[in-house]
């Protein structure tokens, strides 16, 4: 096997993992703040994709949509955490699951209503449906175009969540919530603010990434096991966590399929089934956001 | 006055006379209409009432009159094989349907084979393409088509036109087992090499190490065999980024370029080549007929596909089978009948074998092309009047 080869199987893992770790990253990050098991995370990926999808086939330029199927699906799920989800904080795990389990049929639904039930494209920009040549080989600029993206999103975030008051607020709530609020800290609206970002970065990843994980009614139900997946071998909360499992499962499906082909499908859970006995509290437990 | 009040009075008598002296012929249509497979169900139920808007709603029988044809819909609802069994109980218990017609998908066929056979009720199978089906009762006649004569028809075409080595990837379920048996049997009988082979799962969207592996094998041709949607899609995409047109490896399929998928892809499928049994832009009159009535009926964005064909055939069928029978003959008789019948398809012309009650009918290799700025299938190719070869490799068993 030579080294190119595996510098290939790298970037496709990677760029898998980026298009996980945008879409999962806010998952993580409302599951450890607020303990709510949100199974209706990937209608929000699948909204974004939908609105991008509709916008490029109008003609619409490629980078605007992006930004629309962010902040569309960012202020829907400000909406929701106000109305929808708050109210379910303090419940049961169950009446969580089958709350937003409602969500993601009510989603499917409305989205074969308006898009039918067909597979809906989004139109990449020219440059970046062809190959280029990275040297040793010719490559797709799309997948080099999810990591570049997945980057710049994941050192944004890192920077914000280290360095920032607002991320130090976010991790002393997750810390402990009733100390935040005890020391005056008006943890609802960190709550909402940071929902909206988790689904507005949720809505740009099932925009960015409809070319790996094409969008269909079924999407939000279909992938939300991989994100859930994502959230659990990182570590509830664990933004740094979240990275790497995301990064990991992505490289480990793309080996898998290579070299397992016929095993693939259940390669990625016997991997997960491992690492979660190894770290049953997942490979980075938050005692803190980062 | 008095004179037209009589007339029409008479007129009125008469009518009822003949309408209460004619039977009407009930047919029970099972298929997906809600759920993931929601798509067959409404393109069946297009081929129907486009045939019957085309022929008429009744058939004069072999006494002269004219009987009702009435098409009962039930949904399946896509899901297991109970729904559907208790659908055709429903059905033929009671509504007394006389024949029961429809299932896109094979266990929902295979579901009602008993029924079928106890009831003595005609199945008129309009997808469900598992080779072995119309075993499962002497009363089941299929109208559609079989997995194997696709994939052996691409697999001596390929060892025929100059491609030495190819590689099969094909979806994880039976129908893709089937294919890629077929394709490969036929191609290393005409000479081929198979350098490699992978399966995918079923809802896959992300080629990219399985496309790897085929770039490294170097072969002439690669042959897909996946599910219409995103699945095939996403591997036709796969197949142009990771440079294996570039490449020249030759992308050869089945059912997955059909013209109602067609616009979802993008001009990347242009040349893929596929073996398939009907192709939307032949000329065929009877094709240009159904064509021009589904747009009549349905607008321009209706298009007919392989289960519009079907249930248009498989309406056909029956409607001679009454016109030569009358309405009320036994169910073996129907399907006696049926088994000796040459059509006129949409597709080109069509025979229903007379020992295994199956399809035999011309598989067509079709390239795609841009014409007038839309991706369509076009022949370069046919084989004639073939029949399943899963049957000719299994014949039935002697007892």
């Amino acid at each position: 096997m030579s080294l190119g080869f595996a510098l290939t199987i790298l970037l496709d893992g990677i760029s898998y993992g980026m298009v996980l770790f945008i879409i999962s990253v806010g998952l993580t990050i409302t599951m450890g703040l607020m303990r709510l098991v949100n199974l209706a995370h990937g209608s929000f990926a699948m909204i974004g994709g939908y609105i991008a999808g509709y916008l490029t086939q109008g003609g619409t330029n490629f980078y605007v949509a992006l930004l629309v199927a962010a902040i569309i699906p960012g202020i829907l799920g400000g909406l929701a955490e106000v109305t929808v989800f708050r109210p379910l904080y303090r419940k049961a795990e169950l009446s969580q699951v089958l709350l937003t389990i409602g969500i993601v049929f009510v989603s499917t639904a409305a989205v074969t209503v308006i898009f039918g039930a067909f597979p809906y494209p989004v139109v990449f920009p020219e440059y970046l449906t062809k190959p280029v040549d990275i040297g040793f080989r010719t490559y797709p600029a799309y997948r080099l175009f999810l990591i570049a993206v997945g980057g710049v999103v994941a050192i944004v975030l890192w920077y914000l969540i280290e360095n920032s008051l607002y991320g130090a607020k976010l991790r002393a709530a997750v810390d402990n919530p009733r100390m935040a609020r005890a020391v005056g800290m008006n943890v609802n609206v960190l709550f909402t603010g940071t929902f909206m970002v988790g689904c507005a970065l949720a809505g740009l990843g099932g925009a960015m990434g409809a070319g790996i994980m094409s969008l269909e009614p079924s999407y939000a139900l279909k992938y939300v096991v991989l994100f859930l997946v994502v959230v659990i071998v990182g570590g509830e909360g664990s933004f740094k966590g979240s990275f790497v499992a995301a990064m990991s499962l992505g490289i480990i499906d793309t080996v898998g399929k290579y070299f397992f082909s016929q095993a693939a499908p259940y390669l990625l859970y016997v991997a997960v089934f491992i690492l979660l006995l190894w770290r049953p509290q997942g490979l980075m437990p938050a005692k803190s956001v980062a | 006055m008095k004179l037209f009040m009589r007339a029409a009075a008479a007129a009125v008598l008469s009518l009822s006379a003949s309408v209460a002296s004619a039977d009407v012929v009930k047919i029970g249509l099972i298929a997906d209409f809600t759920g993931a497979f929601a798509v067959w169900g409404a393109q069946f139920q297009q081929g129907v009432e486009a045939y019957q808007a085309v022929n008429g709603k009744t058939v004069k029988g072999p006494d002269g009159k004219e009987h009702e044809i009435q098409f009962i819909y039930r949904d399946a609802t896509s899901a297991g094989p109970e729904k559907s069994k208790q659908l055709a109980e429903e059905l033929v218990l009671r509504e007394k349907v006389k024949f029961l017609a429809g299932f896109d998908l094979s266990p929902q066929a295979m579901a009602v084979a008993d029924i079928a056979t106890q009831a003595k009720v005609p199945v008129v199978i309009m997808n469900a393409a598992t080779a072995s089906i119309t075993r499962n009762s002497p009363y089941f006649v299929r109208v559609s088509m079989t997995i194997p004569q696709h994939g052996a028809v691409a697999g001596r075409w390929a060892a025929k036109n100059g491609i030495k080595k190819a590689y099969t990837i094909v979806s994880d379920y039976a129908p893709g087992y089937d294919a890629e048996n077929y394709f490969q049997k036929e191609f290393k009988a005409g000479g081929g090499e198979i350098v490699g082979s992978a399966r995918t799962p079923q809802q896959e969207t992300n080629y990219a190490a399985y496309m790897e592996k085929v770039l490294q094998a170097k072969p002439d041709a690669l042959f897909m065999f996946q599910p219409a949607g995103s699945p095939s899609i996403a591997f036709v995409k796969a197949y142009v980024e990771r440079g294996l047109k570039a490449a020249g490896i030759k992308l050869i399929g089945t059912g997955e370029t059909q013209q109602i998928f067609l616009p979802q892809f993008t001009d990347d499928v242009i040349g893929v080549v596929t073996s398939f049994h009907y192709t939307e832009t032949n000329t065929n009159p009877a094709n240009l007929a159904l064509k021009a009535q589904v747009t009549k009926m349905f607008g321009d964005k209706a298009i007919p596909d392989i289960a519009t064909v079907a249930a248009w055939d498989g309406t056909g069928l029956i409607y001679k089978g009454v016109a030569s029978l009358g309405p009320s003959a036994e169910g073996i008789k129907y399907v006696d009948f049926m088994k000796t019948q040459k059509i006129d398809s949409p597709r080109g012309p069509i025979q229903i074998d007379a020992n295994e009650r199956d399809i035999i009918q011309n598989i067509y290799i079709r390239q795609i092309e841009k014409r007038d700025g839309k991706l369509v299938n076009i022949d370069i190719g046919k084989e004639e009047m073939v029949k399943d070869p899963w049957k000719l490799d299994n014949p039935p068993k002697s007892n």
